[in-house]
């Protein structure tokens, strides 16, 4: 990271100014958009207000973490709502049948298809975008067939506790989702491994020239973001009790919309799971916002999709002479 | 001698055929096998009349994604100008009457126009553009129709049956192919369009305005999804659609790359979609006749997706492009 900097810094120091400026940006998003919902709806940070904050935000945070190490790689995973909703359907078809065997099932299926996904595109040269939406099909017919269309009630109650646990007037599953962006946060910016994965983002080619096996990081990213998408499906599942094959269908804009809102631009090898953490912020507490002002599901549809092309269009550097060729 | 001449000029023809579209092979292959196992049931009017309309309505919605294929880009916006279009109908009805028709075309060609000016200049990847423009249409439409299905009455028109067994939106839909075909394969745009999709630099270099051809691509693209929902607004019932399905997006593109359009541009384009299309519609019908449940034909479609990206991307791995 601290490389990135100094490289960034000797383009001049216009660009500097503007690349902390666009650091700084999503925070004051954050501050400011949390001020107008305050000042609308005052119960927006009531303890019930907080909660609820806390548990649209908690499961989010954990997909989005997994889709920022891809996109910082350059790369983009459609499947991880469809990984998600099926790690969530898994757990509470077969919690009757295997126990709590069920949570390493479900996290190794959906590490498996992350491996798919990723094998699809380092080895056998398909755009990310296509294989994974190819995927997300086969997981949504996956879904389709074992749920057969119905909602499913989970009733272990010890299973649900995973989530909905109090501590400190916060549930259990704002914890995890503390903890794993914390791993994640640190696997990037603190380990070769997320070096590379910068490296990778910045220049695959020169990546590769350089002696990075980059096939094997993109397959790891993969099951990584496979691993995250199964977990907050686990957790998600814990902490609403119920699942059916619709669930989490509008979930794929808003997600990589907080993953760019944060300033981890598509193109890859900027920003990070650090940043993250305040997109999700901006993108989900909007969500939360629009619903606590009692404006319909539509808006808040319509609304993120405004919001993933504003904040793309922010963070293109458009200066950057390897950007000229955008398919 | 001369009977011998032009039999073996015909099977050079074929050769020639199928060594450019391979997908030829597949469509013959799922038609004799499905032709044998429900031999009744296959080749009977019913089965070619549902045939067609398949072919409608997935044709329609692939002609401008797959010029836009040309270039190596995406447009996913289709199935909102569809929606939306068919919900400012709607909209617009009381006040217009059967005029308010052309606003979906409208909407189409300035959908497209926004989104080329958006892609070229904001240099945002065509995918998540066109995915977050089609999402956002998807929320304006339910937000216009509260959620409910609203009837349009008054374009029947388009449905009503002219000869029997052909459904007239198949009719009325070959103009738009086979204008759409016309521009690609005869025109300077559509050569152009291969050159950029090709080697963007290189036409950049030769000094094709590369921005401003795919600004037109786009806009042409957004005017024939426009053009066609005007038709599949009545083909697929003839009300505002409320809810966003998958299938809408997935199918087209499908039949776009089972065509052999490659993804990343520089040929193909509507005349090999046209091949996909009646393969995918074939393979379709056949398991729909098939002891299949729904849920087991969409796990199909999924991978017969997957199984299409892998042997159409053969080129990708051929022009060692850097994939993303």
């Amino acid at each position: 990271m601290k490389i990135l900097h100094k490289h960034k810094q000797e383009n001049g120091s216009l660009w500097h100014n503007l690349y902390s400026f666009s650091s700084i940006m999503p925070i004051a998003t954050a501050f400011l958009i949390i001020l107008i919902f305050q000042i609308i709806n005052p119960a927006f940070l009531s303890s019930q207000g907080r909660v609820t904050l806390v548990y649209s935000m908690s499961y989010f945070l954990i997909v989005a973490c997994g889709l920022t190490l891809v996109i910082m790689m350059g790369s983009f995973d459609f499947s991880v709502v469809s990984v998600m909703k099926l790690s969530a359907l898994i757990c509470v078809l077969y919690i009757g049948r295997f126990g709590y065997w069920v949570i390493p099932l479900s996290l190794a299926i959906s590490m498996f298809f992350g491996f798919i996904n990723g094998v699809l595109f380092a080895k056998l040269r398909i755009p990310s975008f296509m294989a994974t939406l190819g995927i997300s099909v086969v997981l949504d017919g996956i879904s389709l067939l074992i749920s057969r269309g119905f909602l499913h009630i989970m009733n272990d109650q010890l299973f649900r506790s995973l989530s909905v646990t109090f501590f400190a007037g916060l549930p259990t599953i704002f914890y995890w989702a503390i903890a794993f962006w914390f791993i994640s946060t640190f696997l990037a910016l603190a380990t070769p491994f997320g070096r590379r994965i910068y490296a990778i983002g910045g220049n695959a080619k020169a990546a590769a020239l350089s002696g990075i096996n980059i096939d094997r990081y993109r397959i790891i990213v993969f099951i990584i973001s496979g691993f995250m998408s199964g977990l907050a499906g686990i957790l998600y599942i814990a902490q609403l009790g119920g699942a059916s094959s619709e669930m989490g269908e509008q979930l794929m804009i808003p997600l990589f919309a907080s993953v760019v809102a944060g300033g981890t631009a598509l193109k890859g090898g900027v920003g990070g799971p650090h940043r993250t953490l305040i997109g999700v912020v901006i993108i989900t507490w909007i969500q939360a916002g629009v619903l606590m002002m009692g404006a319909g599901r539509g808006l808040q549809v319509a609304l993120m999709g405004a919001i993933a092309i504003v904040m793309t269009l922010a963070t293109v550097d458009r200066r950057d002479a390897s950007n000229r060729i955008v398919k | 001698m001369k009977l011998k001449q032009t039999l073996s000029t015909i099977a050079a023809f074929i050769i020639d055929l199928v060594r450019k579209n391979p997908v030829i092979i597949i469509l013959v292959a799922l038609f004799l096998l499905f032709s044998i196992l429900y031999s009744e049931q296959f080749i009977s009017p019913i089965n070619l009349t549902a045939t067609l309309r398949q072919f409608v309505t997935l044709m329609l919605f692939a002609t401008g994604p797959s010029i836009i294929m040309i270039i190596g880009s995406l447009d996913l916006s289709f199935v909102g100008i569809w929606m939306l279009g068919s919900t400012l109908l709607w909209v617009l009805m009381p006040y217009l009457g059967l005029v308010s028709i052309l606003v979906i075309p409208l909407l189409g060609v300035t959908t497209g126009f926004i989104l080329g000016i958006i892609h070229t200049k904001g240099k945002i990847p065509s995918f998540i553009l066109t995915l977050s423009v089609l999402v956002t249409y998807w929320g304006v439409t339910s937000m216009l129709t509260k959620g409910h299905p609203n009837v349009v009455r008054g374009f029947s028109f388009i449905t009503a049956r002219l000869i029997p067994r052909i459904p007239t939106p198949f009719i009325l839909s070959i103009p738009i192919i086979a204008v759409a075909v016309f521009i690609v394969t005869k025109t300077k745009f559509g050569t152009y369009l291969c050159a950029i999709g090709s080697n963007e630099e290189g036409a950049r270099l030769a000094g094709i305005p590369v921005d401003w051809y795919k600004i037109i691509a786009f806009t042409v693209s957004g005017a024939f999804s426009g053009v066609g929902s005007m038709i599949l607004f009545q083909h697929l019932g003839g009300s505002t659609p409320v809810v966003f399905n998958m299938n809408d997006l997935v199918r087209p593109l499908v039949a776009i790359i089972l065509g052999g359009t490659p993804m990343v541009g520089g040929s193909g384009g509507p005349q090999r979609t046209i091949l996909g299309v009646i393969t995918f519609s074939i393979l379709y019908r056949g398991l729909y006749l098939s002891p299949l449940i729904p849920q087991v034909i969409d796990l199909v479609v999924g991978i017969v997706l997957i199984i299409a990206i892998v042997l159409g991307s053969r080129s990708i791995q051929l022009k060692g492009v850097d994939i993303k």
